[in-house]
């Protein structure tokens, strides 16, 4: 038997965590959490120290996207618990499992405006899936567990547990490993009748298309996923978080779907009589006008949440349940029809409703940012991770990324938070250290992130970062543009710093390009270290994302190019 | 709309008013009371049918939650 009091409230936690499967965990010391730092100075859990909060939060989450396993951080009481809020909110609206331990005031000064003190349950109840505070050490253990098991599922997200000091210093029995496993989360799968009908509409179905989402990356459901748009020759379209799931070079693969995915993605699902919804959730991104979205199909919906049913799309048959076993139900069933239905007539078809992705002619001698991203992702490694921040930059990416696998593309979809892509590089580099990983951000939210090049240097993380510096706030620019009659209002970002002394500052190799000719070359030496690297490509400033469906239109109001010119540009091959 | 839940941690009420007042719903009634340690809560909303519709099934959600966070 263990001595019932030779431990402390900090020992417990990061016993736990270890016993949980956490290796690594990021985070910022401070007043109220420093018995849990003074417990890590010991323990065999690694801490990275970010230089900000939030990149703590974000690294967590890039952490979490790229395994499927918990990310955990921790901050102190105070500012340092609502820098992490951002993160947190970002893991929230992509079902993503991460755990943050915030330090809290003594028990005894909560409620008294003590110093560093922060209702911070209360400020992150809307940002997690759960926020407590555990006031007894005896309740520690039960509280920590719970948060784990709630991170992880059944559908993602984060928890964050608040710990006064004085319970971190608290004695308590030390841990007993053993005792003290996971519950598994139950396998759950939808009911024999929905499964049935799901079925019958897709035996019926003349036009159907699959719309793939970030809950078949969280249930790990590619395989499925791809064995059923295998065995239906099934025409199939992906939102951002669902990117990775096709199978690399399926000619039925559509591209993204939404205000700027592909356009024979947007028309296919427009004209599709069934659509096959698997874990997405119909954001406002991927739907334009609701009422206008998908109106001649019937939708067969599958989540494990039950809320996503009809929220914003009515659903003929709701398959609740975890993804991969819905699929797996479903694949055998259809596997047994006697006349199993193919659509491969109807998925060339809808290929062909669109054509190559149009793009904007930079002038002659500017750098074109579209370019720079076509040629790096010809040239990345098949395996490669590759995050984004926010932008223009994004959606270049996502609608060119050709990702194996949906945890290779990681982006900030559902709170599109600037400063994402450097910190979840970070945490998908420290969770693989030999894979590549590029974070492709924007010169707006590089610099949101840039303390973090101090993390990479620090831990020696070969995060490559990919810099598409068009000088503005490009993706605000673009909509000052076209929908606020040229009124340049705050976006203008042309007395950026030299981004490539700052990086040498940062004792890290960075490299500058402004001419197309020299684009191929400064990529093969970016990819090829084996250390952290900064790419400055100095782009053409008002290069749009094209197609655009403006907010609230339909497919039929796609632009594909500025009001007035003609669809001439450069097309870009499919 | 009436509805009857069942809560372990009686701070979901905090969350309750949250998501109510984001629907666009109003709260117009709340009771609750102890009852071998489950916070039994009837609570009275109005706003658009819609909008009901997910609050009920956001309530459902978080109380998922609350019964494993309570474990
Ligand atoms: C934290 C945060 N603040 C503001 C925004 C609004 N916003 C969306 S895109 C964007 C411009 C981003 O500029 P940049 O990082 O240079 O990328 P680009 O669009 O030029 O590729 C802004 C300000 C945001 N998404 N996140």
């Amino acid at each position: 038997m263990p001595d019932p009091a030779d431990s402390t409230g900090s020992q417990l936690i990061l016993d736990i965590l270890s016993d949980e499967g956490v290796d690594v965990v990021f985070g910022y010391p401070g007043g109220a959490i420093m018995p849990l730092y003074d417990a890590l100075h010991r323990h065999s859990i690694r801490h990275i120290l970010t230089r900000h909060e939030q990149a703590a939060s974000f690294a967590a989450g890039g952490y979490a996207r790229a395994t499927g396993r918990v990310g955990v951080c921790m901050a102190t009481s105070g500012p340092g618990a609502t820098n992490l809020i951002t993160g947190l909110l970002d893991a929230q609206m992509d079902s993503v499992p991460v755990v943050a331990i915030t330090g809290q005031v003594r028990t005894p000064l909560m409620g008294t405006d003590a110093f560093q003190e922060a209702d911070v349950t209360s400020i992150a109840a809307a940002a997690t899936k759960r926020s407590v505070c555990v006031r007894d050490v005896t309740d520690l253990e039960r509280a920590l567990r719970a948060a784990f098991r709630v991170a992880r599922g059944p559908r993602p997200g984060p928890v964050l547990v608040d710990v006064p000091q004085d319970v971190l210093k608290a004695a308590c029995p030390r841990f007993n490993a053993f005792a003290a496993r996971p519950i598994a989360v139950a396998n759950e799968r939808p009911g024999d009748a929905a499964l049935s009908e799901a079925v019958e509409l897709i035996r019926r179905a003349e036009r159907p298309v699959a719309i793939v989402g970030g809950g078949a990356r969280s249930a790990n459901a590619t395989q499925m996923f791809r064995e059923l748009c295998a065995l239906l020759e099934l025409p199939h379209t992906a939102t951002i978080n669902g990117l990775g799931c096709a199978a690399p070079h399926d000619p039925r693969f559509l591209g993204m779907l939404g205000m700027h995915g592909w356009k024979a993605a947007n028309l296919a699902v427009n004209s599709a009589d069934l659509v096959l919804a698997l874990g997405m959730r119909f954001d406002d991104r991927v739907t334009g006008r609701p009422d206008k979205f998908a109106r001649n199909a019937v939708v067969v919906h599958a989540d494990i949440d039950a809320s996503e049913f009809n929220k914003v799309i009515p659903v003929r048959v709701a398959l609740r349940g975890d993804l991969r076993h819905t699929l797996a139900h479903l694949l055998q069933r259809l596997a047994e029809l006697e006349h199993r239905p193919r659509f491969s007539g109807w998925a060339a078809q809808a290929k062909a409703l669109g054509g190559p992705l149009p793009a904007d002619r930079t002038p002659q001698g500017e750098l074109s940012a579209t370019e720079v991203l076509d040629a790096f992702f010809a040239v990345a490694p098949d395996d490669a991770i590759v995050t984004t921040d926010v932008g223009q930059h994004q959606m270049w990416a996502a609608q060119r990324a050709r990702a194996s696998h949906p945890r290779n593309f990681l982006t900030s979809a559902g709170l599109g938070a600037m400063g994402f892509g450097v910190p979840a590089a970070m945490g998908a580099q420290l969770a693989f250290p030999e894979r590549t990983v590029v974070a492709i951000v924007g010169d707006g939210g590089f610099q949101m992130s840039l303390p973090e090049l101090a993390t990479i240097k620090r831990y020696a993380l070969p995060v490559k970062i990919l810099l598409v510096d068009n000088r503005r706030l490009g993706m605000v620019r673009q909509w000052q543009e076209l929908f606020y009659e040229r009124r340049y209002s705050a976006t203008d970002l042309s007395d950026n710093p030299d981004f490539v002394t700052i990086a040498r500052g940062y004792d890290l190799r960075a490299e500058r390009i402004d001419d197309a000719g020299e684009i191929r070359d400064a990529l093969e030496r970016f990819l090829v270290a084996r250390e952290p690297r900064l790419l400055h490509c100095a782009c053409f400033p008002a290069e749009n994302v094209w197609p655009l469906i403006p907010p609230g239109a339909t497919v039929a109001d796609a632009m594909e190019c500025r009001p007035g010119e003609n669809l001439e540009s450069e097309a870009i091959p499919a | 709309m009436t509805l009857a839940l069942v809560l372990h941690d009686w701070r979901l009420v905090e969350r309750i008013v949250g998501l109510t007042n984001r629907l666009g719903c109003a709260l117009t009634r709340l009771d609750l009371h102890l009852r071998d340690r489950l916070y039994h809560a009837t609570i009275d909303v109005t706003g658009p049918p819609d909008a009901l519709r997910r609050l009920d099934a956001q309530l459902t959600r978080l109380l998922n939650d609350d019964k494993e966070m309570s474990r």
